[in-house]
């Protein structure tokens, strides 16, 4: 039994992978091993292709080549043991669902096709409202709520779907900062219960204090393991470089066209 | 004319016209429930490429087997009509066409196409073909009885359809990206959807016709959306209101001579749709015109006189 813990397959494996949109990569050979339950975060600048790695772990975008695995298997056989909160803007917030509907679409998943939520189903959704602070506006059209509360209920509705693994693609976009600690907190309870929290952020500051461990991503993969370690001056530099560059780009001709007029 | 022979010109109302108008209605009321999903999905325009080619499908029809009773000609306009979206399929997957466009280009050639034929059809006086040139506008005055309960047995089926699958489509519609990560299969779903879609615009033919039926399964769920915030009761609306549009339009029209369905039909609803959106609580014009800015104070802070 000693090596029954170095011998178990990673959380999860993203192995060689390579993503293209319309011919044009956007991630390129990825290696990335989660070998157990943490809260993980996925670190990088605009267009860098994080939301594009979790959403090729969950067969939402195509891949060119390589594998994703979860605890050695693909997705389709563990589907009900990963759960996604998307990035907010992606749904019509003016839909009309209240916000106990979209709480409870966590549990369709189990249901199955045509079973409709029962009691059991609305309980356990009420819990997951409960923990995220939203139980009093259960009943509340969706799109009556401020930001920080709308991420919120994508939040409660993944805790719905009872999952070991959750993917969060930019949970702390737009939120103030009260909603940003209540959903840290969360989080940090899942990593507790032993489950693995995957989250895409792009803010350096809050990601040095929250994560236990990070990968740096820039289309492809700079750096990962425990944050202290990666976040360090060099690796944020060479994981930004293209930045850095386009910056003295603007400034170049910025100061050009001063000198001319 | 002798007043009793007015009277008995005058369209009676007969067993027959009762039963037509029911069968007219439950197409307007299956017509606002499976377009109330439709716009929860954003594709209201679906319904418009289907239509517009539905005109081939009829010509085809008839012009294959010489026949020109309802259920053959129905038949020719679904295959048409799933052909059309096909076709759209096709030129969105191969050539970098944008959906507007691509949809534009489906309901022009689908029509000019099925005009020519139709016109073709009429101007040859081939014998049998009277009264094809009613699908362009729609025409219930000729339907049978049988007609009518075949109408209402193809919408009863698509409406048990949509209530069946209400949670997976009501899924999709709201978070397609979340339904596919959670094992949805949202491709299939989308088609059960849009070849509902299509079924709808056929039976819709007789009472709207090609150009205007796409009217009967978007207007009457825009109008249900202004009352309300759940799913459940756009449904009843959008149906409740299709239903009022389609008996509207069937009675207006076999009071008025030669009078065409379709755009009684549309106006019918296009009325009750201007109201909505007039008058409606909350989402209505005059209620977001009047309503008061009323802004909450942050928990701890006093409110602002």
């Amino acid at each position: 039994m000693a090596d029954a813990g170095s011998s178990a397959p990673p959380v999860v494996e993203f192995h060689d992978v390579t993503v293209a949109y319309s011919g044009r990569p956007v991630l390129w050979n990825v290696d990335l091993t989660i070998t157990e339950p943490c809260l993980f975060g996925i670190i990088g600048p605009n267009g860098a292709g994080k939301s594009t790695l979790l959403k090729s772990g969950l067969g939402l975008v195509p891949l060119v080549h390589g594998t994703a695995r979860f605890w050695g298997r693909p997705l389709a056989d563990v589907r009900r043991r990963v759960g996604y909160v998307p990035q907010r803007e992606t749904v019509d917030w003016d839909f009309p669902v209240s916000v106990m509907d979209v709480v409870l679409m966590g549990t369709y998943g189990r249901l199955g096709w045509f079973r409709r939520p029962g009691s059991r189903e609305r309980s356990l959704a009420r819990e997951c409202l409960d923990r995220v602070g939203l139980i009093d506006v259960a009943d509340r059209q969706i799109g009556r709520l401020s930001g920080g509360q709308q991420q919120r209920v994508f939040l409660a509705r993944a805790l719905a779907q009872e999952a070991d693994i959750y993917f969060l693609d930019e949970p702390m976009a737009g939120v103030d900062a009260r909603s940003q600690e209540q959903i840290f907190g969360v989080l940090a309870g899942l990593r507790s219960e032993g489950r693995l929290v995957v989250v895409v952020h792009h803010d350096l500051r809050t990601a040095a204090t929250w994560f236990d461990r990070v990968a740096l991503i820039d289309m492809r993969l700079v750096a990962t393991g425990p944050t202290a370690e990666v976040l360090t001056p060099d690796n944020l530099r060479r994981t930004y470089a293209g930045q850095v560059d386009l910056l003295q780009e603007i400034g170049q001709a910025v100061a050009a066209r001063s000198r001319t007029t | 004319m002798s007043p009793t022979a007015c009277l008995a010109a005058a369209p009676a109302l007969t067993h027959n016209t009762l039963v037509v108008a029911a069968g007219v209605a439950a197409v307007g009321c299956a017509a606002g429930v499976v377009g109330s999903l439709s716009l929860l999905r954003k594709r209201p325009l679906i319904g418009d490429a289907a239509a517009h080619t539905t005109l081939v499908g009829v010509a085809a029809a008839f012009l294959l087997t010489g026949r020109r009773d309802l259920p053959t000609l129905l038949t020719g306009a679904l295959v048409a009509a799933v052909a059309g979206l096909a076709a759209l399929v096709l030129v969105r997957r191969f050539t970098r066409t944008r959906d507007d466009a691509a949809t534009a280009i489906v309901i022009g050639v689908g029509f000019g196409l099925g005009i020519a034929l139709l016109s073709g059809i009429t101007a040859r006086g081939l014998p049998g073909s009277a009264g094809l040139e009613q699908f362009l506008l729609g025409h219930t005055a000729a339907l049978t009885v049988r007609d009518a309960v075949l109408l209402a047995v193809v919408s009863a089926v698509a409406v048990a359809v949509v209530l069946l699958g209400l949670k997976e489509a009501t899924l999709v519609a709201f978070d397609a990206d979340f339904a596919a990560a959670t094992g949805w299969p949202v491709g299939l779903i989308d088609q059960v959807l849009v070849t509902l879609v299509a079924v709808m615009v056929v039976v819709g033919l007789p009472a709207a016709g090609a150009v205007l039926v796409t009217a009967l399964v978007v207007i009457p769920p825009v109008a249900a959306r202004q009352w309300t915030d759940r799913v459940p009761t756009l449904l009843v609306l959008g149906g409740t209101f299709g239903l009022v549009a389609a008996i509207v339009g069937v009675a207006v029209s076999a009071v008025v001579p030669r009078m065409p369905t379709g755009p009684l039909v549309v106006l019918a609803a296009a009325t009750i749709c201007i109201v909505s959106l007039l008058i409606a609580p909350r989402r209505g014009w005059l209620a977001r015109r009047h309503q008061q800015v009323t802004l909450e104070p942050p928990p701890g802070m006093r409110r602002l006189r």
